[in-house]
């Protein structure tokens, strides 16, 4: 399908670097290796979920109960390291394994009794924080076994670890969305929502496969999480899903779905990081952060509404003689 | 040429109306078989039924000598019949190629798209239909004509026998009529069946073998394109029998309204007429012809581009649907179910909801006792039926529906109400309620602008017509001495 740099992704990589040289202006750290892969590294479970995010928000729904899968996977984990002898592997595929079915549940209200995304999955995000407080008391899980701590800090070829679940993740969604007719089902769901099934789409099939697919990846998150900060916190990562929200729209997708791709979300996600390290770097009030996000945000959707009046307005109705 | 489709007496009933009453017909392979009738004649319930989306109560659809019968539009589809529709079930976001040629891939069953085959068989086909696209370009993008051109491509790659087109013409520009036309032809030498629906005469004249007419449920024959003349053909459409009940054209009072050549590119063009106190105005027109989008203007819905708009003697700026209600005009929307009503909500709460500023009590909210008084006077004066304010507005039937819609507006005391469409789809007793209730308003002093495509429905009850074709008034008819005949000529653009 070309390149995934297509005229949106290059909108977004213009205001990247305005941002980039304002900030420079102020701040000399800014423009350093150190600094971008510091950026890339924080951002990891961000850009990871964002993958997720994006699916739902292609077909035009959304999964506000991303944050706390998420959270509710690293205490599962967490406790599981503390109490079994594990290693790498089964954890990841234990963190997995958990994240689908906390997704599939999501996905089977939603494709079975066609409730609102947005409806079941604030549901599971109050269910799923409610259960993981209830369970750990809220109580941290510090005494994380030091294979784990140490794994977070391996750097193959000098680069963090958490960047290649990254590239696993963002791959692999890539794949998907673009080289499979499962992927393209998800673009039609976005784009004419009746028409999907008239063409020989399963729409349930494929709403139950997002919002597992959408645990899977929190499940990812939840280990990338853990091996960074090094300990796990029942109550993190709370209101984090509006962030990935925010990822996914600034990185072009359409919020009313039909329209987004990797590249965009990812490219959204850096723009993100680069406004909140920017904007420190440049001694910028914190406040300051939320309202240029939010400003962002805004005029990207404009800009969509916009283009998609002026299209059309361009088509003609009548032939007038 | 062989038989590939007969019909067999195909009959079907629709509460208080027979859509269609024992049409037989039949269609050759490699013809395109045109299908003409007036509204409601019962093209769109025979495209239906042929498509799998309705099923008939009696009569036979035979397809190469076999009978079938069809319960869902998939088993159509792989009986080789195609449909596009006006609404094309496309997908705006996804790329031409793959709209042509998806739903083949997704019947091979794998896990990867094939994105070198999807491409290539989209270019052959399109470039077979001789049409000049990219199929890496998004749907989105395209013109309707375009858009049009790309679902009968996804008919081919399906093999289609059968080609049904429903009014395919009706939003195109002339430069894209000339495509589909050269696209037509390609299935034609290629063996396909062509069920060409439309109403305008010129180009069923151009591109069909054979035409058949539909007149009220009725098969009323099928000609040859040689054999017959276009007055022929539209004296063999008309003369459905109505009763409505037919009133006295008046005289005209002061003016109202006066529309001074007003035009909008894609619209209309120099569009001009008055209307006055206590007139009944009707504008009729063909899909297309822009009658709807000059109601939408006078209701401040589409602002024209160049010409002025004059109430009772003041210019007036129609910028938006709440100037046009501060104004003092009102709207009676196509379709009730989407437009004019929140059917979930009461009775009582739908026909309120224009007037909640005068049902506001002394403590600033709204005024209960009022609101129900209010709301059974318009029951009792437009007979809603069942009278309960607190049933929801779904319930109800469509013509108490339409009555529901009318009273909202009603309530707020208008000058001019635009009614357009009032009683498509609703039953005959309800329609001639529906129609005396506009001559009695009309009879105390409002203006009212009738919008229909029903002529026979003009006829009965407006002083005065104008008639609309390409955007256009092309005569303007006074009183009633016009037949049926005369208008759909002038609509079609037949004779002088």
């Amino acid at each position: 399908m070309g390149s995934i740099f297509k005229k949106k992704e290059a909108n977004i990589i213009l205001v990247m670097i305005v941002l980039s040289i304002l900030i420079s202006l102020r701040s000399e750290a800014y423009f350093s290796v150190e600094n971008f892969i510091d950026i890339f590294k924080s951002n990891t479970v961000l850009a990871i979920l964002s993958m997720g995010m994006l699916m739902a928000i292609i077909t035009g729904g959304i999964d506000v109960s991303i944050a706390a899968t998420t959270v509710a996977v690293t205490v599962i984990t967490g406790k599981l390291m503390v109490n079994f002898d594990m290693n790498i592997v089964t954890v990841i595929i234990t963190a997995a394994v958990c994240g689908i079915i906390l997704g599939a549940i999501n996905g089977f209200f939603i494709s079975k009794f066609r409730i609102p995304p947005i409806v079941v999955t604030l549901g599971t995000l109050s269910i799923y924080r409610g259960l993981t407080l209830f369970f750990t008391n809220g109580r941290w899980i510090t005494n994380i076994p030091l294979w784990f701590q140490d794994f977070g800090d391996i750097k193959p070829l000098g680069l963090p670890i958490q960047l290649y679940f990254l590239l696993g993740v963002a791959l692999l969604s890539h794949i998907i969305l673009n080289y499979t007719i499962l992927g393209r089902g998800i673009y039609a769901i976005g784009g004419n929502p009746e028409a999907t099934n008239r063409v020989g789409f399963k729409k349930e099939r494929i709403e139950l496969f997002i919002y597992s697919y959408i645990g899977f990846v929190s499940g990812i998150a939840a280990v990338v999480h853990s091996s960074i900060v090094k300990m796990v916190d029942p109550g993190a990562l709370s209101g984090f899903e509006m962030e990935v929200v925010a990822a996914v729209v600034l990185g072009g997708a359409n919020i009313l779905g039909g329209e987004g791709s990797v590249g965009g979300a990812l490219l959204g996600v850096l723009m993100l990081g680069i406004i909140n390290n920017g904007l420190i770097l440049a001694r910028i009030p914190t406040y300051w952060q939320q309202i240029i996000v939010g400003f962002i945000i805004l005029a990207a959707v404009s800009f969509d509404v916009l283009q998609r009046k002026r299209i059309e307005r361009s088509m003609l109705k009548i032939d007038v003689e | 040429m062989g038989e590939i489709l007969e019909i067999r007496n195909l009959t079907k009933k629709y509460p208080g109306v027979l859509a269609l009453d024992k049409v037989s017909f039949s269609l050759n392979t490699g013809e395109v078989h045109a299908l003409v009738g007036e509204n409601g004649a019962g093209k769109s319930t025979l495209i239906k039924i042929l498509a799998g989306v309705v099923k008939p109560d009696a009569g036979e659809i035979i397809i190469e000598g076999e009978s079938v019968v069809f319960s869902h539009p998939l088993e159509s589809l792989q009986k080789g019949i195609a449909v596009t529709y006006q609404d094309l079930n496309l997908f705006p976001n996804l790329s031409i190629a793959e709209n042509i040629g998806l739903s083949q891939q997704i019947e091979t069953g794998k896990l990867f798209i094939n994105w070198k085959n999807i491409i290539q068989k989209a270019r052959d086909v399109v470039n077979e239909l001789g049409v000049e696209l990219d199929v890496n370009q998004k749907l989105g993008y395209l013109s309707i004509a375009n858009q049009q051109l790309v679902a009968i491509a996804r008919a081919m790659i399906h093999d289609a026998k059968i080609l049904i087109l429903d009014e395919p013409t009706a939003s195109l520009a002339k430069k894209d009529v000339e495509n589909l036309f050269k696209a037509i032809n390609v299935l034609k030498k290629k063996g396909i069946a062509i069920i060409f629906v439309s109403h305008k005469l010129d180009e069923i004249f151009e591109i069909s073998d054979r035409i058949s007419v539909l007149r009220n449920g009725k098969y009323m024959g099928t000609y040859a394109v040689e054999d017959v003349t276009k007055e022929e053909l539209i004296s063999y459409m008309v003369g459905r029998k109505v009763h409505y009940k037919k009133y006295e054209a008046r005289e005209a009072g002061e003016v109202l309204l006066e529309v001074r050549n007003i035009s909008k590119r894609g619209n209309y063009k120099n569009i001009s007429f008055n209307l006055h106190k206590g007139e009944v105005l009707g504008i009729t027109g063909l899909v297309g012809s822009g009658r709807t989008e000059v109601a939408q203007t006078i209701f401040g819905n589409n602002l024209p581009e160049s010409g002025e708009i004059l109430l009772e003697g003041k210019k007036v700026d129609l910028t938006s649907t709440s100037k046009a209600l501060e104004y003092g005009i009102g709207y009676v929307p196509e379709n009730r179910q989407t437009e004019g009503l929140v059917l979930d909500k009461s009775l009582e709460t739908n026909i309120s909801v224009t007037i909640l500023e005068e049902l506001i009590g002394k403590v600033k909210t709204i005024d209960k006792k009022k609101t129900r008084k209010t709301v059974k006077k318009w029951i009792e004066v437009m007979g809603i039926n069942p009278p309960y304010p607190e049933m929801d507005v779904g319930q109800f039937s469509g013509g108490n529906q339409q009555k529901a819609v009318i009273a909202k507006w009603l309530a707020r005391n208008p000058k001019l109400l635009i009614v357009d469409e009032p009683t498509s789809g609703i039953d005959v007793g309800a329609k001639s309620e529906i129609h005396s209730l506009l001559r009695e308003l009309a009879n105390d002093g409002m203006g009212i602008i009738v919008v229909s495509s029903e002529i026979p429905e003009i006829l009965a009850i407006c002083d005065r017509i104008l008639v609309m074709r390409r955007g256009r008034i092309v005569c303007e008819l006074k009183g009633n001495e016009y037949t049926q005949k005369e208008i759909l000529n002038k609509a079609m653009g037949v004779g002088k």
